[in-house]
């Protein structure tokens, strides 16, 4: 069985930036054919630059132009042969290009449309614009995030992916329910509503306590230790988690303090916050002397989970990702090959995935036009030069 | 009729603590049968927090009540003969198992035997680091994950001080829940070939990749020879790239909070420029271009906050908003559940339960045009609830 799980499916993709490409890039690693439409007169702002190459691998790149009518017509004949659209348009767009699911649904009655837009394309602020970055402090997931006492946190890309794996995961389903129930679906998908439902314990606290949830750095209301600690070197730290009574002996042991361990006052975590400061550095006594990596090691080995806190580039590097296959030599577009992030998934038998570099703009025109939609050279020259395939 | 996204498809979920449940979690929300097997004393999620009064009772975590909402439950040991029977008996009725069968895990049978008795299965095993590799045997946690995966560094922004002011993790248990939907995704994906093809198939889902895949924007920059941003404040003004985080958005100070903004454009600035009242220092050279705005990102915040300042962040937002530039207030939990838009798309969904009460949850964030949803919601199980009803008795 060497199909991948998505084969034999074609997916039209007018999405752009991160969270739909992201969701399309899941799609065609898992063996769909994705065709992302672009046009010169609006280029994917994201096309600029490496990201795009990691956002766009494995899929296929057409050019049309869907503001001229002759543009939305091709499209609607791609989508009509297609099982899945996929769009992240402001509020109303497709709507006014032609190519709302009204429309689409005529010629293809069992596609599978899914709008993806900040705030969901119903209710009072649909027609919010939106960046993803901006929702994560709307939805309230940045307000449990960083210290009581300073403003809220900066950075952290996290709505756009966390939205993109999660469209994946829904076009996947109704795909499911299509083959279930022969019919299709449209999906009308809130990035919003996708952050707050990863906050439910803030939620739950709310009104069982009446509490707003202070963000609380790297500390934990229920583990201690739980935090990260100074090792040698400059802005080098180890994360270090105790979830039980005996990793707690193991940890007092590696850091030369067996008499903590031994302390019955410091055997439940709640008892230990009490003496907060002192624990810590004790611990930190040990691992500023230690390298990150290092620390992570004789810790794990005695069964202790920890892990030093990497900045994007040491990821890169990592031993784990490294040896352990997550990155494919890929052949970008320059002719380069280079290492490029793969899943965070394998099928135990069978073919890991399909991994190929981001196209460039127009780079699969001849399939799509010729061979997909049978037009003539004559045609397509044409169409080029009315800028529609353009 | 049919119900549900998912009628008729089956899922036995053997995993403790947050991913493996949030996984079964999204099945269930989408109408699948979702049957959770729990040791005798419970899942140990049902001992974290937050509880009402910060006081532990397994049937009221509000982390449990809300990740296994829907499902049936069912106490099995799983060190007897007579448990291992019972979780056989169901195993040739389910499409998806998802346990991680790590030795000390609730199962610690061979994975082949489960495929043996039902060849079509779908088995979903989340592990911290996968089954392969130099940290194959590693425990990991939400924290290590989310620091092991470079999200700590970013999270906070640059800092004055990085060696006394740690990167941090985000609230919640972010890493827990995004190994989950990576099962989830990675599952529902293969459900559909069984579909159409009945052939079954085993997924190992690493948390630490499914992290990683997170920020694959970064990684994709490391294989092009970029370096990691800076996360010292001062050598992230001598980069080149300097103020792009503060140009291209951020927040502003109000008089009840925050509010963040991304007019990043020029068009969208010059909308911005209106609402703030067409100030003198917007005409000055130094902020005319985006490329001006980035080289001189901290006047200019300075000069925006002197305004924001005296303004709600509602206000602003809505300000923002009509002009059609992105920008949000920046809301607490509160906030939310007086939030009119989430209400008048329903949002969230009060359950009662027997035991904890009444509570409201998150729902789901998509709407479906052929399966409306949620269906029958129900709240977790009891521990052992459904175990009269879903097991055959021991003898």
């Amino acid at each position: 069985m060497n199909d991948l799980p998505l084969s034999g499916l074609r997916i039209i993709d007018l999405s752009w930036i991160i969270a739909g490409p992201t969701a399309t890039r899941f799609l065609a690693t898992m063996g769909a054919e994705v065709i992302k439409i672009g046009s010169a007169r609006r280029p994917d702002p994201s096309t600029r630059g490496a990201p795009f190459q990691a956002y766009n691998q494995s899929k296929l790149y057409g050019s049309l132009n869907i503001s001229k009518s002759r543009g939305v017509d091709i499209a609607k004949d791609l989508i009509s042969i297609s099982d899945v659209l996929i769009e992240n348009f402001a509020y109303g767009v497709i709507e006014r290009l032609g190519l709302s699911y009204e429309v689409v649904r005529k010629d293809n009655p069992n596609i599978i449309m899914i709008a993806s837009s900040g705030t969901g394309h119903t209710g009072p602020d649909k027609e919010y614009v939106a960046y993803g970055s901006l929702l994560q402090y709307y939805t309230g997931w940045n307000s449990i995030s960083g210290h009581p006492d300073r403003p809220p946190v900066k950075g952290g890309l996290w709505a756009d992916p966390w939205v993109g794996m999660e469209l994946a995961m829904v076009i996947s389903a109704a795909l499911s329910n299509r083959v279930l129930t022969g019919q299709g679906q449209y999906i009308d998908f809130s990035m919003a509503e996708s952050l707050t439902a990863a906050i439910p314990e803030a939620l739950l606290d709310f009104q069982m306590n009446n509490r707003v949830k202070e963000p609380q750095g790297n500390s934990d209301d229920w583990l201690f230790p739980h935090g990260v600690y100074r090792c040698l070197g400059n802005d080098r730290w180890v994360a270090i988690v105790v979830n039980n009574h005996a990793e707690w002996i193991e940890l007092c042991k590696v850091i030369n303090r067996p008499d903590l361990g031994d302390n019955p006052e410091l055997i439940s975590a709640v008892e230990r916050m009490k003496y907060q400061k002192q624990i810590n550095d004790a611990i930190t006594t040990w691992t500023e002397t230690t390298n990150d990596y290092d620390a992570m090691e004789i810790l794990q080995e005695a069964g202790i989970p920890a892990g030093p806190s990497l900045d994007i580039a040491r990821v890169f590097e990592n031993q784990q990702l490294r040896k352990g296959g997550y990155f494919k030599g890929i052949v970008s577009n320059d002719g380069v090959t280079r290492e490029m992030p793969s899943l965070g998934w394998r099928f135990k038998e069978g073919k890991e995935g399909n991994f190929t570099g981001a196209p460039v703009l127009g780079q699969h025109n001849d399939y799509i036009y010729r061979e997909l939609l049978g037009l003539t050279e004559i045609e397509i020259e044409q169409l080029i030069a009315e800028e529609v395939i353009y | 009729m049919i119900r549900g996204l998912l009628p008729g498809i089956r899922v036995l979920e053997l995993d403790q603590g947050i991913s493996g449940p949030y996984c079964g979690k999204i099945f269930a929300q989408m109408g699948a049968e979702v049957i959770k097997v729990e040791p005798i004393e419970g899942d140990y999620s049902r001992g974290m927090g937050p509880f009402p009064n910060d006081i532990p009772h397994p049937e009221k975590s509000g982390l449990y009540l809300a990740l296994n909402c829907n499902k049936f439950g069912v106490t099995i040991d799983l060190s007897t003969t007579s448990g291992i029977q019972q979780l056989m008996d169901m195993v040739p009725t389910v499409d998806i198992m998802i346990a991680n069968f790590l030795p000390g895990s609730m199962i610690s049978l061979d994975p082949d035997r489960i495929r043996d008795c039902n060849p079509e299965i779908i088995l979903t095993s989340i592990t911290p680091f996968g089954n392969w590799g130099p940290y194959a045997e590693y425990k990991g946690s939400d924290l290590i994950l989310y620091h092991m995966s470079s999200h700590a560094h970013g999270l906070l922004g640059p800092v004055d001080q990085p060696n006394s002011d740690p990167p941090i993790r985000a609230g919640g248990h972010q890493s827990d829940f995004v190994a989950g939907m990576a099962a989830a995704t990675a599952s529902m994906m293969a459900l559909y070939r069984k579909l159409v093809t009945k052939h079954g198939c085993h997924i190992e889902i690493s948390s630490y990749e499914s992290m990683v895949t997170q920020l694959i924007s970064g990684l994709a920059n490391c294989s092009y020879g970029k370096p990691a941003p800076p996360r010292s404040l001062s050598a992230l003004q001598e980069a080149a790239t300097g103020g792009m985080v503060a140009a291209i958005g951020g927040i502003l100070p109000c008089n009840d909070g925050y509010v963040a903004i991304s007019p990043r454009e020029q068009a969208q600035w010059e909308r911005w420029v209106d609402i703030l009242g067409s100030p003198e220092w917007s005409d000055e050279k130094r902020f005319k271009t985006r490329e001006d705005r980035e080289a001189n990102s901290p006047e200019l915040w300075e000069l925006m906050s002197n305004w924001s300042r005296n303004h709600s962040k509602n206000d602003i937002a809505n300000w923002g908003q009509q002009k059609r530039i992105p920008c949000f207030p920046v809301n607490t939990v509160l906030d939310l559940f007086h939030n009119t838009h989430l209400n008048e798309r329903g949002f969230f969904t009060e359950l009662n339960h027997p035991i904890a009460g009444v509570y409201n949850y998150p729902g789901v964030p998509y709407s479906l045009s052929h399966c409306p949803l949620p269906l029958d919601a129900r709240p977790a199980p009891l521990l052992g609830e459904h175990n009269q009803l879903l097991l055959k008795s021991i003898n």
